[in-house]
């Protein structure tokens, strides 16, 4: 019910503003669907007409005064109304295409905005794989629930009332037969539905299971092959798939019933109908040409009468995902975003230092990363973080550009705390490079150009050559305009760093954070790396969490971080001298990570 | 097709009834209008009798379609799921017999989707055959057959309308599969633009780049917007149109019954029937439509489960000898290139290794250090050249006794979901407690998992989560040694593991399988420099073999990545 709530606030947030064309639409179905359930009258009466003037014409006595005359004026009315249907169906189907196209082009606007506003905290904590299926399936979703089942349920259910006015206005009894077995097929119906739902679900979860086996095995293939255990899997194999029988087998008998039961229900009743109205006819006392028509009119008021509740449950399961849809983007839209304090000012270039002080942080309340940390940077310096996986270095960096704020302590660029500056002008002043170099699709000046859009050629090139990744894009057949993307990338792990140090160099950034990547990369291009970090650094302030040696014996100050806590701070040889933590890592030839 | 005609065959019983319960249901579909006709003329006719015998044999043939329906889903349950589960079986038994080649020529990823979806998409295509497939022409035919002898004189129309809705959907369906193109690439667009904002939402943020995102983001999403309103207009005239056929062409017809009523006066009851049969046509043409769409998928599905079936594995034993491994390996002028590539990976390369040493495998990424390894193994046969062990041609050498003999610690470490000890015990299916502790020791993985309650009942959940890089290192190592193998390659399998830890696994690999020869790659120099021999790869070719001292002296590529290496390190 809950989601029920949601999905219609959800539904009437982003269609309020197409109430006029809803409006529209909707006169325009019930004019539809009075069209629709008219036309059998129109059919039967021309056939009554029809039937008048065949008898008329058959007694010699009253030959001369047949006339056919009220027999065209049916027809024609009848061809009106079929004509006019087809016209408000159009209509009214052309504008929900319309409005279901453009509102979930507006939920796809609003979600990706809203991603675009939300804290770090949420990607951190969400699969990209999840988030992503918002875009993929949920929306996909809703789409299609607008198109053929949200509109069609009104639809449908105009046609259903309509058709059971009109056919009381034509005839009480018939109308009754008509319509009496009605629970009984609901009844049915609903039934079948429930007993599909659990069929299903446990077919879901064994096909699950069995994907996921299958997923595991195949992966693992290379385990298989090596230890010859290729008949255990397949019994391991065989086991899963026994389960995926039994339960598909009921699955699909439960789901695959609802149709033909439906439409054999629509034909008993269908016959129950004929059978009664030509006894009514016969039994009443009703004038032949009259219970004719009756009987036409019936068959058709009989088939559509039947069709929304056939109908009914493939809405259903539309709707259903449409529901859900709906919860999982209101959810996203009640997200943290980001906080912009009021009266922010712009924050000014350093002038004397950055300052972390006596920070506390936690990812989760009561799991605190990081204990009183305090670390300052002098302008121009650089600071190499070092310390075990887990020791809170990646914090530091997350703290410092905002990604997070601080539970206690303060960040200081000289003496203004980043809380009271605008994120975009913090921001433009931090430049990061990651570990794991993030390209995206598109050109690769589009690439380097990613801060600065508008920036001319020549800085570009300039940025590329200091980050010492020019020849190599020089020598592509199209330069600078190679487009690139995940699938097809022209980079190895080492070229996509250089890039990314090009993006940082461009923007020129005041304070540098770059998290040094431990991927192994060639010789050739781990001198590169070296050189454009070099470059990148130089002169600027800087934290680098660094993993090679080299770049922790050019620091001007080393901090060892471990579990959250500044353990040891000062330059090479002061931390040797300590023969500390920072002496022990050092001696035992341990990679710094 | 034939990929299913054993598995037809199977169930010929099973689809047989599915086969006539769908056309007792089509029949039953058919003969109502026919029976209604005759009804309508009883009342003309005032013959209460008639109306009574006919109204009841309506309901009976309602019912006997109901009925017909029913055990059509059923019967056609079983033979879509019975075939679907057999040839899922059939695919994963020839994908166990598949060699490495034969699995990466596909791609893992690929071939998981051949297993999973393809299959269900057979299945479904399968239960659709059955229900819909076969009372479609039924429908269609019959429906077309009987409204013609309803009103034989009325053929034309029928024949009209048919023609004026082919043409119309053809016209249609052209223009929107151009359309769908389209949608399916801006929908790529829009993905690849979500995806990668997620992936790189850091830098976004921190370039300041989140408006000038949404506006790239904006222009294709409008597109898609524009393009799916231009879609929903040919859709919206689709039904209506196709409504709007059948009901001139009803239209029609009761012109023509009225200008020759006077002369049948018969054709006056006909009419009802004709038009219920007129519809029934419509309607089997527009399901006969949606139904080939789905049918080409699964049509498709169907066809990519067959190239796995007919893939022959493409390493087979013929001639072969069990036999008991003692552990020499022999590389005779080997070069080897995998299929799919233009380079030699491995080019003329020769060595002997006695049993019992400890050989390091350096140099640089994509030098070919592990796909010499995997030739020791017979993952793959040489293009060139011959690997012996034990001076037999491996050929020549049972896979069984290969896998018995021969021990990977693979560089990416796989492990499955289910205990430690399934894992360990793929090394070795019958590995005693005292086994696997001792396993565990040698890969100083005893520490960590002593500190769990349930010790080597531990459960590692799927992609193993719950473990670190350096647990899963220790307990794939634990699984490489259990089974006391005569050759062992580690590949690159210390690489998560710290300096002492590292030093541990060597101290005790070199007493308790001292009589194992140990083949070692490694990115790092430090950690082969103690053994009693290094092979040095370059690109391809075998350029130093000696011991550490030697190599340094002698060796121009592995001095440079030594020094690179101290240069890093030290």
């Amino acid at each position: 019910m809950k989601d029920i709530k949601q999905a219609v606030i959800f539904f009437s947030f982003y269609l309020k503003v197409y109430w006029k064309a809803l409006s529209l639409g909707a006169i325009l179905t019930i004019m539809a669907t009075y069209f629709q359930v008219t036309a059998p009258v129109y059919m039967g009466k021309s056939l009554t007409e029809l039937a008048r003037f065949l008898t008329t014409w058959m007694n010699p006595m009253t030959r001369s005064t047949a006339s056919k005359e009220h027999f065209y004026t049916a027809l024609l009315m009848l061809l009106a109304f079929y004509i006019a249907n087809a016209i408000a169906m159009f209509l009214s189907s052309m504008l929900i295409s319309k409005v279901s196209s453009e509102a979930t082009g507006q939920m796809r606007h609003g979600l990706f905005g809203k991603l675009q506003k939300m804290t770090i905290k949420y990607f951190d904590s969400h699969q990209d794989g999840k988030i992503l299926s918002l875009f993929t399936s949920d929306l996909d979703n809703i789409f299609n629930a607008m198109n053929q089942a949200i509109f069609s349920l009104f639809s449908n259910l105009a046609l259903w009332i309509g058709v059971i006015i009109v056919m009381f206005q034509q005839n009480t009894k018939l109308a009754w037969v008509t319509v009496i077995s009605t629970p009984v097929a609901i009844l049915f119906a609903w039934f079948v539905i429930k007993k599909a739902r659990t069929a299903i679900d446990q077919q879901q979860d064994a096909v699950g299971r069995l994907n996921g086996f299958v997923n595991e095995q195949i992966n693992g293939e290379k385990v298989i092959i090596t230890n010859g255990l290729q008949a255990q899997s397949l019994h391991q194999f065989t086991d899963y798939n026994k389960d995926v029988r039994q339960t598909t087998l009921k699955g699909q008998i439960y789901s695959g019933l609802l149709f033909p039961l439906m439409q054999g229900m629509s034909l008993i009743n269908l016959a129950v109908v004929i059978f009664f109205g030509s006894w009514l006819v016969l039994n009443d006392g009703m004038d032949k040409a009259v219970g004719l028509g009756l009987v036409a009119t019936f068959v058709s008021f009989s088939q559509q009468y039947y069709q929304p509740i056939t109908q009914i449950t493939s809405i259903y399961n539309m709707l259903q995902l449409a529901i859900t849809g709906a919860r999982r983007l209101s959810e996203v839209h009640q997200q943290d975003e980001e906080i912009e304090s009021e009266n922010t000012e712009n924050l000014p270039y350093i002038q004397d230092k950055v300052t972390l002080k006596n920070i506390h942080f936690s990812y989760n309340p009561g799991k605190e990363i990081l204990h009183d940390v305090t670390i300052e940077v002098k302008k121009g310096e650089m600071v190499a973080l070092v310390g075990p996986t887990g020791s809170g270095k990646t914090t530091v960096m997350n703290l410092l550009n905002r990604f997070y704020d601080v539970d206690a302590g303060q960040v200081l660029f000289d003496n203004q705390d980043i809380r009271h500056v605008s994120l975009q002008s913090l921001r433009d002043h931090v430049g990061i490079v990651l570990q794991d170099a993030v390209l995206f699709s598109g050109t690769i000046a589009e690439n380097i150009k990613f801060g600065q859009p508008t920036i001319d050629d020549q800085a570009m090139i300039e940025a590329a050559k200091q980050a010492h990744i020019h020849d190599f894009i020089s020598s592509l057949p199209d330069g600078y305009q190679t487009k690139i993307s995940d699938e097809n990338s022209v980079f190895s792990t080492g070229q996509k760093q250089l890039m990314s140090i090009a993006r940082t160099i461009l923007t020129n950034p005041d304070l540098l954070i770059l998290d040094e990547a431990t991927s192994n990369v060639d010789t050739v291009t781990e001198n590169r790396i070296q050189k454009a970090m070099d470059n990148v650094i130089a002169g600027r302030t800087s934290f680098v969490i660094a993993h090679r040696l080299k770049t922790i014996l050019n620091a001007d100050k080393i901090v060892v971080l471990r579990d959250g806590q500044v353990i040891e701070s000062g330059t090479h040889h002061e931390l040797l001298e300590k023969e500390g933590f920072y002496a022990e890592l050092y001696h035992n030839q341990m990679v710094f990570e | 097709m034939h990929i299913l005609k054993r598995h037809i065959k199977t169930y010929r019983l099973d689809i047989f009834f599915a086969v006539i319960s769908v056309m007792v249901m089509a029949g039953a579909t058919l003969l109502q209008p026919r029976l209604l006709q005759e009804i309508l003329k009883a009342i003309m006719a005032s013959d209460q009798d008639t109306v009574n015998q006919y109204g009841i044999a309506l309901i009976a043939v309602a019912c006997v379609g109901l009925i017909g329906g029913i055990l059509n889903t059923i019967f056609a349950a079983r033979v879509a799921q019975g075939i679907a589960a057999d040839l899922r079986e059939e695919a994963y038994q020839k994908v166990q017999s598949f060699s490495l080649s034969n699995i990466e020529k596909f791609s893992t990823g690929h071939l998981v989707v051949r297993l999973t979806n393809d299959v269900w998409q057979v299945q479904s295509l399968i239960m659709m055959s059955l229900q819909s497939l076969a009372r479609i022409p039924i429908l269609f035919i019959g429906a077309f057959i009987l409204a013609i002898t309803t009103l034989p004189k009325l053929w034309w129309v029928m024949i009209l309308m048919i023609v004026c809705i082919i043409l119309a959907s053809q016209i249609l369906f052209k223009r929107m599969g151009k359309y769908f193109g389209r949608v399916q690439k801006l929908i790529d667009r829009i993905n690849t633009i979500a995806k990668e904002n997620l992936q790189g939402i850091r830098v976004v943020k921190s370039f300041n780049q989140e408006n000038n995102q949404q506006q790239k983001f904006d222009h294709d999403s409008d597109n898609l917007t524009q393009l799916n309103t231009t879609i929903g207009y040919l859709f919206s005239a689709m039904f209506p149109g196709f409504m709007l056929i059948a009901n001139l062409a009803i239209t029609v017809a009761i012109y023509f019954v009225s200008l020759g009523v006077a002369s049948h006066p018969q054709d006056l009851a006909a009419i009802p029937a004709f038009v219920t049969y007129l519809m029934q046509v419509l309607f089997a043409i527009m399901i006969g439509g949606m139904i080939s769409t789905f049918a080409s998928r699964g049509l498709v599905a169907l066809r990519r489960i067959g190239e796995v079936l007919q893939t022959t594995p493409d390493l087979i034993d013929e001639d072969v000898n069990d036999m008991t491994i003692k552990g020499d390996i022999a590389f005779e002028d080997v070069s080897f290139q995998y299929p799919e590539s233009n380079d030699t990976t491995l080019k003329n390369i020769s060595f002997n290794i006695k049993p019992g040493e400890m050989v390091g495998i350096v140099g640089a990424t994509g030098s070919g250090k592990t796909t010499l390894a995997q030739l020791i193994g017979r993952l793959y046969d040489p293009t060139h050249g011959n690997v012996l062990i034990d001076q037999v041609n491996l050929k020549n050498i049972s896979q069984e006794s290969l896998r018995r003999g021969i021990s990977y610690v693979l560089q990416r470490v796989i492990l499955f979901s289910g205990t430690i000890a399934e894992n360990l015990r793929q090394g070795k299916q019958d590995a005693t407690l005292t086994e696997m502790q001792n396993a565990a020791d040698i890969a100083q993985a005893s520490e960590f998992i002593n500190r769990y309650d349930d010790q080597f009942e531990h459960l590692i959940s799927e992609r193993s989560a719950n473990l670190s890089g350096g647990q899963k290192q220790r307990l794939s190592i634990a699984r490489g040694v259990i089974g006391q193998p005569k050759i062992l390659i580690l590949d690159d399998s210390t690489s998560a593991l710290d300096a002492r830890s590292e030093k541990l696994v060597q101290d005790a690999l070199a007493t308790h399988l001292k009589d194992t020869t140990t083949i070692v790659i490694a990115e790092k120099i430090s950690s082969v420099r103690h053994a009693d021999r290094i092979l040095v790869l370059d690109n391809g070719r075998l350029v130093g073999n000696g011991p550490h001292e030697t190599l340094l002296k002698e060796s121009a590529v592995y001095r440079e990545i030594f020094e690179t290496q101290r240069a890093k390190e030290i």
